[in-house]
Formats: C-alpha cells, sequence, structure tokens
C-alpha cells in the first residue's frame, strides 16, 4: 500500500534518512524507535509528503501504485487525510486555539468529503463517540483550552480518522500526556486500528508503549533502519549492537516497573552521544559506540542480514556471525 | 466576561474624565485674555471687564471645568469667538469630511495591508516577499507632506486624473469618493506600510505553529491555511496596531487637510488656534482626544471577541 524503496532525504548538512526501506500493508501496526534525532520524525514527515522544503529526496515513495517522490503539494493534499493521515505529539498546540473543536474535525470533513454542514455534524459526533470523547454534543462546540491534554489527543485522533485513511502515523502521541492517559490512547489507537483494518506507524521513545502498541518493530539509527522484526522478538532478543544498547539490560521492557513520576524510564543511555549530521561516519552510522565495532565498519555501510524468516539486521558483525 | 466590561468601561470612562481635566488646565492656564482677543486692542476696559463676566472667564476655575464638562454632556461647547457661532454647529459641519478621510484611511490601510502582509508571508524568503518588505520600507520612508504634493503634481497637475484638493460632500457620491483617493493615500500610506510589517511577521510567528502542520496534515493547501487558520491567529498583534493606527490617522487629518483643502475638523483647529479661538480649540482637542481613547477602547473589546481564551480569563 504504502513503500519507501531505498529512500533518502538529505540537507546541505548531511543525510538525515538514508536508504530507507520499508513496506507498510493494510493492518499493519509498526513502531519506530530510536534515539532523538535518528530520522523517526523524517521517514513519518516524508510518508505525508512533508519533509521539509529544503530537503533533498532521492530514491522511491510509492503510495498505491504510484510514486510520489518528485510530487507536489497538490498531489500531496489530495491524499492526505483521506490515505494517510498524522498525529503529533502535542496535543496542547495541535489545534487551533480560536476554532471550536467540532468546527475543526469538520473542516476535512467538507472540503475533501463535500459533506454538508449537518451532515459533517453528524460525522464529527459520531467519530467524538468512537474515539471515547464523553458527552461529544457539548464537546464539539468547546475550545481547545477548553479540553484536558487527552481529550484533546481523542480530538486530533478524531480529526485524523475524519476521512478514513489506510495509514495512521502517530509521533510520539503520548510523550507529552500522563502515564494513565497514555495508557488509554495507545490501546485506542490499537482498536481504532483493528476495527478499522487501518494500519497504524506508531513512533515512540517509550519502548512499553511500542510493545503494546504494534507488531512489528524498526529500530533507527543516524538515518538508518538498523533492524526490524516482530515487536515481541526484537525487544526480547534484539540482536543488533545498537538494539541491544538501547534495551541496555532488561530482557523485557514491558515488565519495567514506572519510575516515580509514574512514567515508564525513557531509553537507557549508550556511551557517548548521536553525533549531528555533519559528524555521521560513513559507514556504519554507530561504528565510534559500538562496543563490536570491527574495522570494516567506520567505512563501509553494512547491508542487511537476514537473521530469521522474519528477522533483519544491518551489521558487519552480526553478518559474521550468522554467516559462520 | 461581565465584570471584565464593567472594568474595562469604568477605565475608559475614567480615561476620559482625566484627558478632559488636562485638556480644560492647559487651555486655561495659557497666557492671553480671550475678551481682548474678542473685543482688540482698542476696546475700554469696561467693556472687557463686562465680557469677561459675561463668559464667566471670573468664575472659579472648579466652577467653569464643571459648567464646560456639564454642557459639553449637553452637546453645548459655547460659542466660537472668531465665528461668533456655536462650537457644536462648526463641528457638526465638518465632522463628515475629517470622518469619511479617517475612516477611507483606515480601510485603505487595513487592506492593503493585509494583502501585503499575508501575501509576504506566503511567499517566505521569495521574490514576492523581499518586493513588499522594500515597498515597505518605502514608504515608512517616504513623509506624509511630501508625498501629498508629489501625489498632486502627478495626478492631478500633470495627468489630470483626479481633483487636486477640496470636498464638496456626499451629496455626489462619485466626485467625493474622487476627491478623497489622494488624500486617502497621502495620510495612510506609512501606516499601511507598517501595519503589512506587522501583519507579515505574526503570520510567520503564526506559520510556525504546530496546529499549521496538523491543517497540512490534514490536506488543506496552503492558500486556505493562511485565510482560515493563520491570519485569525495572527490578528491579535494587527487589531492592537490598528487601534494605535486609528489615533495616527485622525490626528494625521490635520496636516494631510490642510495640504488638501479639505473642510474638515483639521483645519478649523488651524483656524481656530491661529485665531486664539480658546472655546473651539478647546472643544476640538478634547474630541480628538476622545477619539483616540474611544479607538482603544474599541481595541480591547476586539481582543475578546477575536481569542476565546481572553474571554475565559476575562
Ligand atoms: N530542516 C532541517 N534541516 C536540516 N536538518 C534537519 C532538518 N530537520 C531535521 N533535521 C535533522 O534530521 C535529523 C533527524 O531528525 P528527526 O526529527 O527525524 O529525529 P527523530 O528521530 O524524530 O528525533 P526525536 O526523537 O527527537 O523526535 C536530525 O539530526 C535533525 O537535526
Ligand atoms: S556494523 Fe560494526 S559498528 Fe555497526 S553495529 Fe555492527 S559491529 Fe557495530
Ligand atoms: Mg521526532
Amino acid at each position: 500500500m504504502i513503500e519507501l524503496q531505498d529512500f533518502s532525504v538529505s540537507f546541505k548538512s548531511g543525510t538525515a534518512l538514508r536508504q530507507a526501506s520499508l513496506a507498510i500493508r493494510p493492518g499493519d501496526r509498526t513502531g519506530i524507535v530510536g534515539e532523538s534525532g535518528s530520522g523517526k520524525t523524517m521517514l513519518a514527515m516524508s510518508l505525508m509528503g512533508m519533509a521539509p522544503a529544503a530537503a533533498d529526496l532521492s530514491g522511491k515513495l510509492v503510495l498505491d501504485g504510484r510514486d510520489m517522490t518528485g510530487a507536489d503539494d497538490r498531489g500531496w493534499e489530495a491524499l492526505r487525510a483521506r490515505k494517510v493521515a498524522m498525529i503529533f505529539q502535542e496535543p496542547m498546540t495541535a489545534l487551533n486555539p480560536l476554532r471550536r473543536v467540532g468546527d475543526t474535525v469538520m473542516d476535512p470533513l467538507r472540503l475533501h468529503l463535500g459533506l454538508s454542514k449537518a451532515e459533517a455534524r453528524a460525522r464529527a459526533l459520531a467519530l467524538f463517540e468512537e474515539v471515547g470523547i464523553p458527552s461529544p454534543v457539548e464537546r464539539l462546540r468547546q475550545f481547545p483550552h477548553e479540553l484536558s491534554g487527552g481529550q484533546r489527543q481523542r480530538v486530533v485522533i478524531a480529526l485524523a480518522l475524519a476521512c478514513d485513511p489506510e495509514l495512521l502515523i502517530a509521533d510520539e502521541p503520548t510523550t507529552a500526556l500522563d502515564a494513565n492517559v497514555a495508557l488509554r490512547i495507545i490501546d485506542l489507537l490499537v482498536r481504532l486500528a483493528e476495527e478499522r483494518q487501518m494500519a497504524l506507524l506508531f513512533i515512540s521513545h517509550d519502548l512499553a508503549a511500542v510493545a503494546r502498541a504494534t507488531r512489528d518493530i524498526v529500530v533507527m539509527y543516524g538515518g538508518d533502519i538498523v533492524e526490524r522484526g516482530p515487536t515481541a522478538e526484537v525487544l526480547t532478543t534484539p540482536r543488533h549492537p545498537y538494539t541491544q544498547g538501547l534495551l541496555g539490560a532488561r530482557p523485557n521492557p514491558v515488565a519495567e516497573p514506572r519510575g516515580a513520576d509514574g512514567k515508564r524510564p525513557r531509553l537507557p543511555t549508550i556511551p557517548g552521544s548521536v553525533p549531528t549530521l555533519q559528524d555521521l561516519p560513513s559507514g556504519c552510522r554507530f561504528s565510534g559506540r559500538c562496543p563490536v565495532e570491527l574495522p570494516v565498519c567506520a567505512g563501509t555501510r553494512p547491508g542487511s542480514t537476514l537473521i530469521s524468516a522474519t528477522r533483519l539486521a544491518n551489521c558487519h558483525a552480526l553478518k559474521q556471525e550468522v554467516s559462520a | 466576561m461581565g465584570y471584565f466590561l464593567f472594568r474595562r468601561t469604568l477605565g475608559f470612562v475614567l480615561t476620559l474624565f482625566a484627558v478632559s481635566v488636562v485638556v480644560f488646565a492647559v487651555m486655561n492656564v495659557l497666557p492671553g485674555d480671550p475678551a481682548l482677543t474678542i473685543l482688540g486692542l482698542d476696546a475700554t476696559e469696561d467693556a472687557l471687564a463686562a465680557l469677561r463676566e459675561q463668559l464667566g472667564l471670573n468664575d472659579p476655575l472648579l466652577t467653569r471645568y464643571v459648567h464646560w464638562v456639564w454642557n459639553a454632556l449637553h452637546g453645548d461647547f459655547g460659542i466660537s469667538h472668531s465665528f461668533g457661532i456655536p462650537v457644536a454647529g462648526l463641528i457638526g459641519e465638518r465632522l463628515p469630511m475629517t470622518i469619511s478621510l479617517a475612516v477611507s484611511g483606515m480601510i485603505f490601510t487595513v487592506i492593503l495591508a493585509l494583502v501585503m502582509g499575508i501575501g509576504a508571508a506566503a511567499n517566505h524568503r521569495k521574490p514576492g516577499d523581499w518586493g513588499m518588505m522594500f515597498i515597505s520600507q518605502l514608504g515608512i520612508a517616504i513623509p506624509a507632506f511630501w508625498l501629498s504634493m508629489l501625489l498632486v503634481l502627478l495626478f492631478a497637475v500633470k495627468l489630470r486624473w483626479l481633483p487636486p484638493g477640496g470636498f464638496a460632500g456626499w451629496d455626489d457620491p462619485v466626485a467625493a469618493m474622487r476627491s478623497l483617493i489622494l488624500p486617502t493615500v497621502a495620510l495612510a500610506l506609512v501606516q499601511s506600510s507598517v501595519l503589512a510589517r506587522v501583519t507579515r511577521s505574526s503570520a510567520l510567528e503564526v506559520m510556525r505553529q504546530d496546529f499549521v502542520r496538523t491543517a497540512r496534515a490534514t490536506g488543506f493547501s496552503r492558500r486556505r491555511i493562511l485565510w482560515r487558520h493563520v491570519l485569525p491567529n495572527a490578528l491579535v498583534p494587527i487589531v492592537t496596531i490598528v487601534g494605535m493606527q486609528f489615533a495616527a490617522l485622525v490626528t494625521g487629518t490635520i496636516v494631510i487637510e490642510n495640504v488638501f483643502y479639505l473642510p474638515g475638523l483639521g483645519r478649523l483647529i488651524f483656524q481656530s488656534i491661529s485665531n486664539r479661538d480658546l472655546p473651539t480649540v478647546q472643544a476640538l482637542v478634547m474630541l480628538f482626544a476622545a477619539i483616540v481613547v474611544t479607538a482603544n477602547f474599541i481595541v480591547d473589546l476586539l481582543y475578546v471577541v477575536i481569542d476565546p481564551r481572553l474571554k475565559a480569563r476575562a
């Protein structure tokens, strides 16, 4: 349905996404994890045709059989909301503060689906009910500042669902929310994806959230996809040195107790820090920080190694191990 | 909300009161004897004394202030010393001219500024943006007085498209509008250049906000986002400036009316000052001040209409 083939996003300062390949089919629930700056948002925004104007795109982005790599704004505007929709991290600022939330949700219904005002209102009401907003009739008339963070995120989800998208991208949808609210939002997203046969691309720092929301996972570092496979397998038996570092010694992140603030701990720190785009090594992006680095790593980019029927990782050391 | 309205209205009334005290005080401590001004240097001391008594100039200051305010509230600003007719009538005749000019200046300012400012923001870092910045810089730098003469020379004297000055009232609306064009441009070009820049930077700031990204992700075109989401959110600083500009436009009419020979309050204030016509000057200064204060009051109320968050806090 939507597919990236060797898709890259480059800036003058460096490459934010390097030859990423990823296919999302109807009903998929895929997670993306990786440290800050690893290119998760860049990948997501590319799927919306919303990569920064300064970016240079190459490779292929195929949506329903159409190559969208060079598509202009107009081409993308016809697909956003109807094919691909996206929700963002910050529900506090994601909605126009001067518009009633009902009007905001009715906007795409009227514009894209050509519904009358009354029809759009009825649909908005049904959407509010579907995403679990209590007393939806009154809520339609309220302004964003009158709603709690969780309520607002539900409005944002209702807005994203308005035109029945085939893929919903959620970029850290729960990071700004309380732990309990976050859990309910995750369960809501999973339920919606299943009921609507909608694909879900779930980006998060919170491994427990990703474990709960997704079936497959993609691990990113420095603009590269470094490991992928079924979520449960990757999180319990990580194979790529970076994924192992990301998970630390934790065998099962889902069982990890919450911290004093009620949130699950963020990703454990790996020694060193993510280099800036200019300073990324040209070979394996992780070389320099990798505990098992080989001489070949810094200069040569590792290809994909099949670890099992469903798992892939890009690492020189792993390749030697598997082929040995 | 009710409390907010009450507070703002109270503030408005108190400001007007303070302004009236200042205006009255300044006018009445100025040197010069109105009786002498009216009767001339060769008047007899008896006649002067009688006139002073008649004008109430011998009453205590407070009594005179209370009289002035009380009468003014009833539409009576006294008799003009130089014209010999009621000041209220003088003002009434000339008010439509000045209001026409100020309002057309305001409309010109707002429309030109919004189109230029939003257009520039939409073309940020492109030629359209640079062009607008350059033109508005020129608009700000050119003095209104000089611009007026330039406009008259070009459009009235050389091309003969528009009248060089004068205003014959609204009986013939086409002629009235034609005579307003040059004065309006001369009056408002600076203000609209300033406002265009404010609009541009305010819109650029809003365009960086998350909800604009949400709107883009919802498949809205940039143009629709600009008018539906960006402009309303950019309005608060714009309205603030517009309020101050309305005051500037009203006072700006004084110069422009004199340049274009327009029979409005601006010309009247000039004439009354040179005639030392105290009641007229006093009434006009008070009127101009009241217009400015009222404009600010309206802006305060507009904020609440624009932004529902303020309504909650108000
Ligand atoms: N407009 C831009 N110009 C140049 N570089 C950019 C631009 N936008 C993002 N980048 C760079 O692209 C890289 C990837 O950023 P991205 O936002 O995708 O990371 P992320 O994985 O989403 O991180 P986070 O977890 O902090 O959200 C970063 O190094 C960032 O500095
Ligand atoms: S390719 Fe080399 S540097 Fe990169 S993760 Fe594997 S071993 Fe480490
Ligand atoms: Mg991000």
